[in-house]
C-alpha cells in the first residue's frame, strides 16, 4: 500500500521496499519462532499442497496426457477448445448450474424459514429441534446416497410404498432412472442433508440480533412478516453472503452422490462436472483433458471464494476483534 | 415474535394454545425429516421375509442378524479401522499444525498477515477436483499413494485453515494481559505459547477436532483417488464395494452396513453437538 500511495518515484518506492523488508527482518529476528512455526510453516503447507497443485493442474491443462507414461504432448488450448464443443461437458455444466440454482433455492430458504419459525414462534425445545435437523449433515454423502437408493428403488423402496399407501400412487416414479426427474432426485438428497447447515447459520444469526430491536418493532405493530422483511433480513445479510457462497462451491464440487446415486447416468444425464472431471481423468486416462475440467472448476469457485473471503477479511480481522 | 397473552408458565416454557401448535407443526417437520434414517434402522433390525412382508412396519422381534453378517462377510472391521486411523490421525497432524499459526495471527503484527492469513484460507474452500491430479501424481512418486499415511498428510493440510480459523477466534478471547504478565516473568514468544496460550485453547481443539474428524470420517473424493487397494480402504470406499456386492440384493444388510458406516459420528455428534456447532458457526467456510 505504501508503495503505492507514494508518488515521488522510482528512488523512494525502492526506499519503501527497502524499509518494508528491513520491517520483516527485525520481527522475523526478534519473533523467530512466530515467524518460522507460525507464518513459514503453514505458507509451506499452503505452497506444497495448494500452490503447486493449482499451477500444475492449469499447466497440464495445456497437454495431452494419459496418467500413465512419461511424455505430456503441448497441445495449447485444444483442450478447452474440445471442451467448448464436448456435448457431455456441456451437459454437466448445464446439471451444474441447475444443482447450484436448486441448492440456493431450496436448502437455503427451507433452512431460513424454519429458523423464522422456530425462533419468532418461539417453539419449545427449538434448540433441541435444531440439534436434531443438523444430525443428516454430520452423515456422509456417501451413507445418504446409498441411503436413498435403497429408498428411492422404484420396486423395494420406501418412497413408492408410501406413496401407493397414501393413494398418491400415480405420483410414484422410477426415481433415479427417469431422465426427466433423477437429477432433480440427486439435487432433493442432497438439500435434505445439507438443510441444516443454512438452518444452523441463520438460527445463530437471528440470536445474535438484539431483542430489543425486536421489541420496538413490535410496539410499532409490525406483523411476523414485517419483522423479517425490515429487521431480521437486512442484519443477517453476512450470514446469507456465507451461505449461499458455500452453497455454490459445494454444488460445483458435488460428486459423492452422483458417484452412489446414479455414476453419471443414465446416459451421462445425471452428470456434473465434479463427477466428469473425475471420469475423464481417472476412468478414461485423460489427465489433460481432466485438468482443463478442474480449471473450469477453479475459476467458478475462486470468484465465489474471493467474494466470500473479501467479506470475512472485512468481518472478522477488522470488525470483531 | 407473536404477542404471547394468557400464559402458563411451565419451567422454562410458557405453555399456550399457540404454542402446543407451533411445538406439534415443528415436531412433525423433525418426524417426516429423520424418518429415512429412521426407517433404516429399523430396516436393519428385521428379516428379510419381515422386509418383504410388511417394509414399513416396525421390527416384531429386533434381531441383530443382519449386523453380524455385514460385520463377517464384508470386512467391516477393517474399514472401521482404517476410517477410525485416517480421521484420528490427520485431525491430530491438522491440530499441530495449526496452533502455533492460529497464534501468530491472532497476536503478532506479521506485516501482510492479514493477505496472508485470507491465502491460507482460500486452501479450505477451492473444491478437491482443482487439486486432485497433481496430488495423486505427487503422491505417486513419493510411494504415498495407496497409503494412510499419504491420505492422512492430505487431509490435515486441507484441514489447516479451518482449525486455524477456530482457533484464531478462541485465541482472541484470551485477555491480552496474561501474556504481558508473563512476558514480564521473562518467558519467550515459545514459552508463552506453550504455557498460557497452548492450555486456554484446548476447548478450541476439542472444537476443530470434532468437526475436523466427522468431516474426514465423511470424506469419499480423496479416499477413492488416492487409495486402491481393498485393505486400506476407509468406510466410504468400503460401501461402494458393499453397494456392488450381491449382498446388497437384501434390504436389512446394506441398511446395516449403513447404520454402522455412520454410528459412530452419529454419536460423535448426538455427544458433542455444542462444540460441533460452535465449530460451523466459527469455520463457516467449510459446509
Amino acid at each position: 500500500m505504501r508503495a503505492l500511495q507514494s508518488s515521488g518515484g522510482m528512488s523512494e518506492s525502492i526506499q519503501d521496499l527497502r524499509d518494508g523488508l528491513r520491517h520483516v527482518w527485525l520481527g522475523y529476528r526478534q519473533h523467530q519462532f512466530i515467524y518460522l512455526a507460525g507464518v513459514g510453516l503453514p505458507l509451506l503447507v499452503f505452497i506444497a499442497f495448494v500452490g503447486i497443485p493449482i499451477l500444475y493442474t492449469v499447466y497440464l491443462s495445456l497437454f495431452n496426457w494419459d496418467g500413465i507414461g512419461i511424455q505430456k504432448t503441448f497441445i495449447g488450448l485444444q483442450n478447452y477448445q474440445t471442451l467448448i464443443v464436448d456435448p457431455s461437458f456441456l451437459l454437466s455444466l448445464k446439471n451444474t448450474t441447475i444443482w447450484t440454482l436448486l441448492t440456493l433455492l431450496v436448502p437455503v430458504s427451507m433452512g431460513f424459514l424454519l429458523a423464522i419459525f422456530l425462533t419468532s414462534a418461539q417453539v419449545y425445545m427449538r434448540g433441541t429441534i435444531r440439534s436434531l435437523l443438523f444430525l443428516p449433515t454430520t452423515m456422509s454423502l456417501v451413507t445418504v446416497g446409498i441411503m436413498f437408493s435403497l429408498i428411492l428403488n422404484p420396486i423395494f423402496g420406501a418412497m413408492n410404498i408410501v406413496l401407493r399407501n397414501m393413494g398418491l400412487g400415480f405420483l410414484q416414479r422410477d426415481w433415479l432412472s427417469d431422465t426427466s426427474i433423477n437429477l432433480y432426485t440427486l439435487i432433493f438428497t442432497y438439500a435434505w442433508l445439507w438443510v441444516g447447515f443454512p438452518l444452523t447459520m441463520f438460527f445463530a444469526g437471528i440470536r445474535q440480533i438484539s431483542a430489543e430491536l425486536y421489541e420496538t418493532a413490535q410496539i410499532e405493530g409490525a406483523n411476523v412478516f414485517q419483522t423479517t422483511r425490515f429487521v431480521t433480513i437486512p442484519l443477517l445479510r453476512p450470514v446469507f453472503t456465507a451461505v449461499m457462497v458455500i452453497a455454490v462451491i459445494n454444488s460445483v464440487k458435488a460428486f459423492d452422490l452422483v458417484f452412489t446415486m446414479t455414476r453419471g447416468g443414465p446416459y451421462g444425464r445425471t452428470s456434473v462436472l465434479g463427477y466428469y472431471m473425475y471420469l475423464q481423468a481417472f476412468l478414461s486416462y485423460r489427465y489433460g483433458y481432466g485438468a482443463a475440467i478442474s480449471v473450469i472448476i477453479l475459476i467458478i469457485s475462486s470468484v465465489f471464494a474471493y467474494v466470500y473471503l473479501r467479506h470475512i477479511a472485512g468481518e472478522s480481522l477488522h470488525g470483531a476483534d | 415474535m407473536a404477542p404471547i397473552s394468557n400464559t402458563l408458565k411451565l419451567g422454562r416454557f410458557r405453555l399456550n394454545l399457540l404454542g402446543i401448535i407451533y411445538f406439534v407443526i415443528a415436531i412433525t417437520i423433525l418426524i417426516i425429516w429423520l424418518y429415512p434414517l429412521f426407517l433404516t434402522l429399523s430396516t436393519s433390525l428385521k428379516t428379510e421375509i419381515e422386509i418383504l412382508q410388511s417394509p414399513l412396519a416396525l421390527p416384531k422381534r429386533p434381531s441383530f442378524d443382519a449386523f453380524f453378517k455385514t460385520w463377517e462377510l464384508l470386512g467391516f472391521g477393517s474399514l472401521l479401522k482404517n476410517s477410525l486411523i485416517i480421521a484420528s490421525g490427520s485431525v491430530f497432524i491438522g491440530m499441530v499444525l495449526s496452533s502455533i499459526p492460529a497464534y501468530a495471527f491472532s497476536r503478532y503484527q506479521i506485516p501482510g498477515g492479514d493477505v496472508i492469513f485470507i491465502l491460507l484460507l482460500t486452501g479450505m474452500m477451492l473444491p478437491q477436483q482443482t487439486v486432485i491430479i497433481p496430488l495423486h501424481e505427487i503422491l505417486r512418486r513419493l510411494g504415498l499413494l495407496d497409503n494412510l499415511f499419504g491420505l492422512m498428510i492430505v487431509h490435515a493440510a486441507y484441514g489447516m485453515p479451518f482449525n486455524m480459523l477456530v482457533m484464531r477466534g478462541f485465541m482472541a478471547n484470551i485477555p491480552k494481559e496474561l501474556e504481558s504478565a508473563a512476558r514480564v516473568d521473562g518467558c519467550s514468544d515459545f514459552g508463552v505459547y506453550r504455557h498460557i496460550i497452548l492450555p486456554l485453547t484446548l476447548p478450541a481443539f476439542a472444537v476443530a477436532g470434532t468437526l475436523n474428524f466427522i468431516n474426514i470420517w465423511n470424506e469419499f473424493f480423496f479416499a477413492i483417488i488416492l487409495l486402491n487397494s481393498q485393505s486400506n480402504y476407509p468406510v466410504t470406499v468400503g460401501m461402494i464395494t458393499i453397494q456392488q456386492s450381491r449382498y446388497f440384493s437384501a434390504w436389512n444388510t446394506p441398511a446395516a452396513a449403513l447404520i454402522m458406516a455412520q454410528l459412530p459420528t452419529i454419536l460423535l455428534y448426538l455427544l458433542a453437538h455444542r462444540y460441533i456447532t460452535q465449530g460451523i458457526l466459527a469455520g463457516a467456510v467449510k459446509g
